[in-house]
């Protein structure tokens, strides 16, 4: 699939701001399956300082700053993305490794430590009580990993509930847990919990995905969103994503933006302003199909 | 005096390790001289010494504030006149091995934060790292130039068992201490100025010379002129906020705070009343975490937005790195000896206390197992992870504990309760022995590419028996001061012993930053309010209490022009305005004087002036300091002292002569640089502004002769003019004559035209004044004032008009006058103080994208 996907972010102050400092994880990057076209980004104002770099977990970040008077603060990324089939869908579930094999490799030194880092608990990944139980429920002793994945994300998906405006970024994930309620990041975030409470790793992944308008209406420009999943790691075939929220083996559907130990680590866009009073966020988001 | 210690110790408490008394009895080498000056000297003469190096250290201001401390901010620092001893040979060893530590920490630093081979082999547990909240992603592969990366190093240590010095802490995020340990050595040498040069006391000035030399060195920059040095504090509240302004002030560093400072083009910028000044090296004492709320802890006010990147682009050095907490994780002393040996090819010198890190099973088995005889302690050391005493925990919370232990056992390390050495100290007028803990102070001497280590440094025992690892100054410790003992004359021979130099070129070095500068102006203000406040107040309770019993407040005139001007002066309406209140005066009165969070009432203005003051602390010499204790202390007596109108009256005379003293002895001492300029820019509008309102309040109504002589000669002694009319004019009060020497005698300094010449005066020192650039806004707007003051006709102010019959045209001119003031107090606002305004948000994606 192709895809040209528009991300715009728009701050609306209260009172002017004399000053603001952003940084901005918006850009996709070459992956396995997953070639960038073309990537740009505009802001407005026109940033005094503007430097990209990678981070630690190897996504490019943009780090800007505007210092002139400004009460609207106009962020633009866009990029055309092409996706293939990942190498794991046809791969046969029941072939993976049981699943403790995995988690004791991990545990060694065999494995680096860039994929051991995803073990371990993390700000919005906190390891709950009843969540490790909920998790082991799928991983029972000796099963591949892959089929007691697929088990998980199907039994995450039927027992929470979609529920938006439940949840925002502060609300824990025992919260979460508690209610079976909340969006992707809750979903995404709770699979890892579980996840890494048994000793596996498994990473955060943002993004975005194509949403079909109902069945008979066009498509509507600017209504899609950002969407967060998870990869979970699977020696011979690396990074393996799952998007609970759907309940689905992510195929050629979804555009990988960034990847870290949560939500908190690759934000799309947060920043300080100078100044006083509130402001407003208004975040629209398109992912056009292209066909070539 | 020292006899009962020695049997004490000799015969007594046979098994128990002692620094004075050696194993077989004796004093050892290192004490004899000190034996034998105890020897000699009175339980008494020991007090008095003891008293005399509280004096010094008092009289030096050397503070320390605990938080929640029922005394309030500013503790006296408390320092043991019997010092921690260490031999020539004891200190050799001691120092190589701290130098083989601080180079064994430093090649950890630059692995953690670079190839991480260390952690790939297995040689530091990839969880020790990964999951300490000191491990910074954002620094890595962030280096400084050349080999050091650990710049500062303190290290806590006390005495085994086998007699050997024990590491118990590593501090390597913004070690503390040195600044006292530098004044503990001045008051020292003050009073026992013998017994250290007989003693050969090794000095300990190198260390600071070398780390200003270091600093320097960084900057890659040279010690040239627009080289500047911040020391980031987390201001007047930290707990050691004295030792940050007393070694920026020593060291010609500039202090400044988070909000001093601004990132701008990638650069840091220091704000300052003359524009903006880049900074090149940043001491910080404010901890990782909480410098820069983009990248780390994003609820901290004590940093500096964007400093992380400006590190990254190499725009600005900061010492120690961001990052360098992770090496104070305790569970890292468990691989320590191993990794010496890898790194170094040594055996490591220094031992640390016995430590067991609970990420491996085996060590996780042996501290559940053995819990009750352990420190149990977080691998990441917060506020809310105190060490917890196996021994003394209940068997519910022991239960909770180790359920903690098992469910993230790679975040705790358990370490051996030590009995560690005791030593002298002076406690309640006898030695006694204390346990006590030794900090090291090192520094990376990059030029000479090795680690410099204090000789000497900062000790602190417990005032508590038996309180063997738990002493700090937080709770309740005394410092002692710790000497190497030298060879004669060997200091003449030490390559370094120069003090930091002083800087020739305060004009560059010495800018005044925008906060401080507002900070001395609002000192000004509020210094002349609470004098006006005291010398109307006096007044008010004068004739109060003199006042007929008989006649009531309300009926008495004079009384209540009196007391409604004080409402006026203090700014606090509706207060006497109010008829029940000025039925019942009293309670308002002592709320005017004592209740502190009255705004504009007496102790309130107090303890803003102070407030201000102790923010700009490096800024004012000791004397000033020692004034502004008085102050501080003369409103604490005045609130305990509670609600007799006769004693406060009393308290306001003795407030008056200190705040006056405050104010001459800045005329003497203060640098005629902007900062005594500003200090008199805010006395200035004040006391103008107040004379305004003052010559309102008291004469802008007529009364009958008898009461409006009173109130003119009031007028005048609150001003303190009444002994220049009585010379001037004889004794006749007419009002004309009261407002031609209040208003327009430009030769009186109580006059309102002395007084905005004054801030005219001040003002044209102050940058961004030049005549050069024409008549800037301030000052044209201060002509505009001292012309309608000397334009004004006394003839036509003294005319009574009007429906009401009041004096309109006074009443009309000093409100004029008074808003032109108060513009002219939002201007130089503007100008000098603005870009401190720097309140920020944050922002980001809050609400969760949904699909």
């Amino acid at each position: 699939m192709k895809y040209h996907i528009t991300h715009i972010t728009d701050y609306v102050y209260a009172s002017p701001a004399s000053m603001c400092h952003n940084i901005m994880v918006q850009f996709p990057k070459d992956h396995s399956f997953q070639k960038v076209e073309e990537s740009s980004y505009s802001i407005e104002p026109n940033p005094s300082y503007a430097t990209e770099h990678e981070d630690f977990f190897e996504n490019k970040y943009l780090y800007f700053s505007v210092d002139k008077r400004h009460t609207k603060l106009s962020v633009v990324a866009e990029s055309t993305v092409i996706l293939d089939t990942p190498e794991w869908v046809a791969l046969n579930p029941a072939t993976t490794p049981p699943w403790e094999e995995v988690r004791d490799w991990l545990h060694s030194t065999e494995a680096l430590n860039d994929i051991r880092q995803y073990y371990l608990e993390s700000d919005h990944v906190p390891f709950e009580e009843g969540i490790k139980e909920y998790a082991l429920v799928s991983f029972t002793p000796k099963r591949p990993i892959m089929e007691a994945m697929m088990d998980l994300n199907n039994r995450i998906f039927e027992d929470f509930d979609f529920t938006s405006g439940f949840t925002d970024i502060s609300t824990p994930l025992s919260v979460v847990f508690e209610s079976r309620k909340g969006v992707c990041q809750d979903f995404a975030h709770f699979s890892l919990a579980c996840l890494r409470s048994i000793g596996l790793s498994a990473r955060y992944v943002s993004g975005y995905i194509e949403t079909l308008p109902p069945p008979g209406k066009p498509r509507l420009v600017g209504a899609d969103a950002s969407h967060a999943w998870i990869a979970l790691f699977i020696p011979g075939h690396d990074w393996v994503e799952f998007d609970a929220t759907n309940n689905l083996l992510v195929d050629d559907k979804h555009v990988r933006v960034a990847v870290g130990r949560d939500f908190a680590d690759i934000t799309p866009l947060k920043g300080i302003v100078y100044g006083v009073g509130n402001q407003k966020m208004i975040v629209s988001v398109d992912v056009e199909p292209l066909t070539d | 005096m020292i006899e009962s210690y020695l049997v004490d110790k000799m015969f007594k408490s046979a098994n128990s390790l002692d620094e004075l008394v050696t194993q077989d009895n004796k004093v050892a080498d290192r004490w004899q001289k000190l034996v034998g000056f105890y020897a000699n000297l009175s339980t008494d003469k020991m007090s008095q010494y003891y008293e005399e190096v509280s004096r010094q250290l008092r009289e030096n201001g050397v503070t320390y504030n605990v938080f929640g401390d029922p005394e309030g901010m500013n503790r006296p620092w408390m320092l043991d006149p019997v010092p921690m001893v260490f031999s020539a040979e004891d200190w050799a060893t001691i120092e190589k091995g701290l130098i083989q530590r601080a180079e064994l920490l430093n090649l950890l630093l630059a692995d953690i934060y670079g190839p991480r081979h260390l952690i790939k082999e297995g040689l530091i547990p990839f969880e020790l790292i990964y999951n300490h909240k000191g491990f910074l992603r954002q620094a890595d592969k962030i280096k400084l130039d050349g080999e050091h990366q650990l710049i500062q190093y303190a290290a806590d240590m006390a005495r085994g068992p086998d007699g050997k010095m024990w590491i118990l802490r590593d501090r390597t995020d913004v070690p503390s201490g040195a600044g006292y340990t530098f004044e503990n050595r001045a008051a020292m040498t003050r009073v026992f100025p013998n017994l250290i040069r007989e003693n050969a006391v090794r000095k300990i000035s190198s260390y600071y010379q070398t780390l200003k030399d270091t600093l320097v060195h960084l900057s890659s920059k040279g010690d040239n002129d627009d080289l500047r040095i911040v020391l980031l504090s987390p201001g007047p509240k930290d707990k050691t906020y004295f030792e940050h302004a007393y070694l920026s002030s020593f060291m010609g560093f500039t202090l400044a705070f988070g909000e001093d400072l601004a990132v701008n083009d990638g650069y840091v910028w220091l704000k300052t009343i003359k524009g903006l000044e880049k900074v090149d090296v940043i001491i910080r004492r404010v901890e990782d975490i909480f410098c820069d709320p983009m990248e780390f802890r994003n609820d901290s006010n004590l940093g500096v937005v964007g400093l992380m990147e400006s590190i990254r682009q190499k725009k600005v050095i900061v010492v120690n790195p961001f990052g360098s907490r992770i090496l104070e994780n305790p569970g890292l002393m468990a691989f320590l000896p191993q990794l010496c040996e890898k790194l170094l090819g040594e055996e490591l010198l220094l031992p640390s206390v016995a430590t067991w890190w609970c990420g491996h099973d085996k060590e996780k088995q042996y501290v559940l197992e053995n819990i009750q005889h352990l420190i149990i302690r977080k691998i990441y050391r917060g506020t809310d992870s105190q060490a917890m005493y196996g021994g003394e925990m209940t068997s519910a919370q022991l239960k909770q504990l180790s359920s903690d232990i098992n469910r993230s056992p790679y975040l705790y390390v358990a370490q051996e309760m030590v009995e560690f050495s005791t030593t002298p100290s002076w406690i309640n007028n006898r030695l006694e022995g204390r346990n006590a803990i030794f900090r090291s102070y090192i520094v990376a001497d990059t030029e000479n590419n090795t680690y410099n280590v204090m000789p000497g440094g900062l000790s602190r025992s417990s005032v508590e028996k038996d309180a063997s690892l738990i002493i700090s100054n937080q709770s309740g410790g005394l410092s002692k001061d710790t000497w190497v003992i030298g060879k004669k004359g060997e200091e003449l021979v030490r390559p370094k012993t120069k003090l930091p130099e002083v800087s020739l070129r305060p004009e560059t070095k010495n800018v005044l930053p925008s906060r401080t500068g507002e900070h001395l102006f609002w000192m000004g203000r509020y210094m002349e309010r609470a004098a006006c406040t005291v010398r109307l107040m006096r007044m008010v309770l004068k004739s109060y209490n003199e006042a007929d019993e008989d006649i009531h407040i309300k009926e008495n005139d004079a009384l209540s022009t009196l007391s409604k001007s004080l409402t006026a002066i203090t700014d606090t309406k509706p207060g006497f305005f109010d008829k029940t209140t000025l039925k019942d005066p009293e309670g308002e009165l002592i709320a005017l004087a004592l209740d502190i969070s009255k705004p504009g009432s007496l102790t309130n203005s107090i303890q803003a002036f102070l407030s201000n003051g102790y923010s700009i602390r490096d800024r004012l010499s000791l004397d000033t300091w020692r004034i502004l204790d008085s102050i501080s202390e003369e409103s604490n007596r005045m609130r305990k002292m509670g609600t007799d109108l006769t004693q406060i009256y009393g308290g306001l005379d003795s407030m008056i002569i200190k705040l006056m003293a405050f104010y001459g002895l800045n005329i003497d001492n203060m640098t005629r640089a902007a900062t005594w300029d500003l200090l008199n820019i805010g006395r200035f509008i004040e006391s103008a502004i107040s004379n305004c309102t003052l010559l309102g309040a008291m004469l802008g109504k007529p009364f009958e002769r008898d009461t409006y002589k009173a109130l003119m000669e009031g007028t005048l002694q609150c001003s303190e003019s009444l002994v220049t009319y009585r010379y001037k004019y004889r004794s006749v009060l007419e009002l004309k004559a009261v407002l031609d020497l209040l208003i327009c005698n430009e030769d009186n300094p109580r006059s309102l035209i002395y007084q905005v010449l004054k801030i005219d005066k001040h003002l044209r020192n102050m940058p961004h004044q030049e005549l050069d650039r024409g008549m800037g806004p301030v000052a044209k707007k201060l002509l505009g004032a001292t012309t309608a003051i000397r334009l004004s006709d006394i003839d036509h102010l003294s005319t009574l008009n009007g429906a009401e019959g009041k004096y309109l045209n006074l009443l009309e001119f000093l409100d004029h006058i008074s808003s032109l003031l108060m513009e002219i107090s939002d201007m130089i606002f503007q100008i000098y103080f603005s870009n401190n305004r720097n309140r920020y948000h944050r922002i980001q994606t809050a609400t969760l994208p949904e699909i």
